[in-house]
């Protein structure tokens, strides 16, 4: 079971993301942007890693959605191969009109704005640490295959743009709908307070991760990655040494690909 | 009045390098799109009699003389020939705008300040005859993620008057 981790010029996740596939049990390696596409379909799964691709220029993601690279991962994509965007490699599938799925550019990562007591406390970047409420139910999407529904995540976020919205009247309700919505930000109690820090960066209605209509395709801002070892998880040092809740996303799409073989 | 002030890089502009690869290399502009600029556009609403003083401290206060250049200019926005100006700005709440008004208010004082707009101007220099057509359509599949922002095609005029720095 081969996963191709992406990397565009400006990635920089791609390493511990290549671990974390590894210790999910599967094989992977590094796949650059400029490899002949073609190459790309000998994989059983992808992952877009987190990072700054081209620096973000224009907006994030923009740039890498037009590689040539990424017709081809559509291509995948279509024929029900499972692809994880992390941060940055989900704001790449939204440019690229492969999330929320319909091959339009149906939302946008904009500026995080945290909102407090009804007041901008703060803008633009931010790092820290966040708990995610599975939104849908087991088996819904590549990446929360495992998961039950409510199951509580530690995972952390860094980026400046992780605020999503849409212009598309009712798309936020289809998505709720349609079980798109598999992660959103909570408090430790599980539940979905729409303000900072809960909501750690304005996105409507708390939403950290979506999937496609068939689910095999899941974009998310936090990174699971940075998750996959209970050492990991804060405070330092106070934890027994074991799996930490970002390695179920990645078995999660261990088992996506078996059961879809 | 409105204020506009535009600015640009001295050094090269690797933000606008990369547009313009994408566009030559990557969505079939080869040959159609000879080069592209960028400026940053703050239209600024004071209300004030002679702007000049008021214009010298907000450019201080937003220009980095050591590798940006301006040009400002009252009401008219006056832009060159020879390109298609595309101006692109957010359509949901701008942090940017709001805290440049904020610094140039509560930190210069300049109470005669009463908005910030920020948008950048994409200059495109297009070979066609269908000029504002080919713009249209690079706004739209490049320039903006229609979820955030919006565009205008500008129409160029003759040579800009005003203040340059």
């Amino acid at each position: 079971m081969r996963i191709a981790v992406i990397q565009f010029p400006g990635t920089n996740c791609e390493h511990e993301t290549l671990v974390a596939v590894r210790d999910a049990g599967m094989d992977g390696e590094i796949f650059r942007w400029n490899r002949p596409e073609q190459e790309l379909s000998e994989f059983d799964g992808y992952i877009v890693p987190g990072g700054f691709s081209y620096q973000d220029r224009l907006r994030a993601g923009v740039i890498a959605s037009k590689e040539p690279v990424m017709a081809t991962l559509k291509e995948e994509a279509a024929e029900g191969k499972p692809v994880i965007g992390i941060c940055n490699g989900f704001q790449i599938l939204v440019e690229s009109g492969m999330l929320p799925g319909s091959g339009e550019i149906d939302l946008a990562l904009a500026q995080n704005v945290m909102v407090k007591g009804g007041r901008i406390v703060r803008r633009g970047y931010y790092c820290g640490w966040t708990t995610l409420r599975h939104e849908s139910l087991p088996r819904r999407s590549c990446g929360s295959f495992l998961l039950d529904g409510g199951a509580l995540l530690q995972m952390p976020i860094a980026h400046a743009e992780g605020n999503l919205v849409t212009a598309k009247e009712g798309l936020i309700q289809e998505l709720a709908d349609e079980d798109q919505v598999i992660f959103r930000y909570c408090n430790s109690s599980g539940t979905a307070v729409d303000e900072f820090p809960v909501n750690v960066n304005g996105s409507t209605e708390n939403i950290a991760g979506i999937c496609n209509p068939e689910g095999n395709v899941l974009g998310m801002m936090p990174h699971p990655e940075r998750a996959i070892f209970s050492w990991q998880l804060p405070p330092p040092g106070r934890r027994p040494p074991g799996p930490g809740p970002g390695r179920m996303v990645f078995e999660s799409m261990r088992r996506f690909i078996e059961v879809s073989r | 009045m409105r204020i506009n002030l535009r600015i640009w890089l001295k050094i090269p502009d690797a933000e606008a390098a990369t547009v313009k690869n994408t566009l030559v290399r990557r969505m079939g502009f080869e040959g159609v799109i000879d080069d592209v600029r960028r400026e940053r556009l703050y239209s600024i609403e004071a209300d004030v009699g002679n702007p000049w003083r008021l214009v010298k401290h907000i450019v201080r206060e937003l220009v980095n003389e050591n590798k940006e250049e301006c040009l400002v200019s009252i009401d008219e926005l006056d832009l060159d020939d020879g390109y298609v100006p595309v101006k692109v700005g957010l359509h949901i709440e701008d942090g940017e705008a709001i805290s440049a008004k904020n610094r140039l208010v509560r930190r210069l004082g300049l109470s005669a300040v009463k908005r910030v707009e920020r948008s950048n101007i994409w200059k495109l220099y297009i070979r066609s005859d269908e000029r504002e057509a080919v713009a249209e359509e690079i706004a739209r599949k490049l320039l903006i993620n229609p979820n955030k922002d919006s565009y205008e095609i500008l129409r160029a005029r003759a040579r800009a008057v005003g203040m340059r720095q």
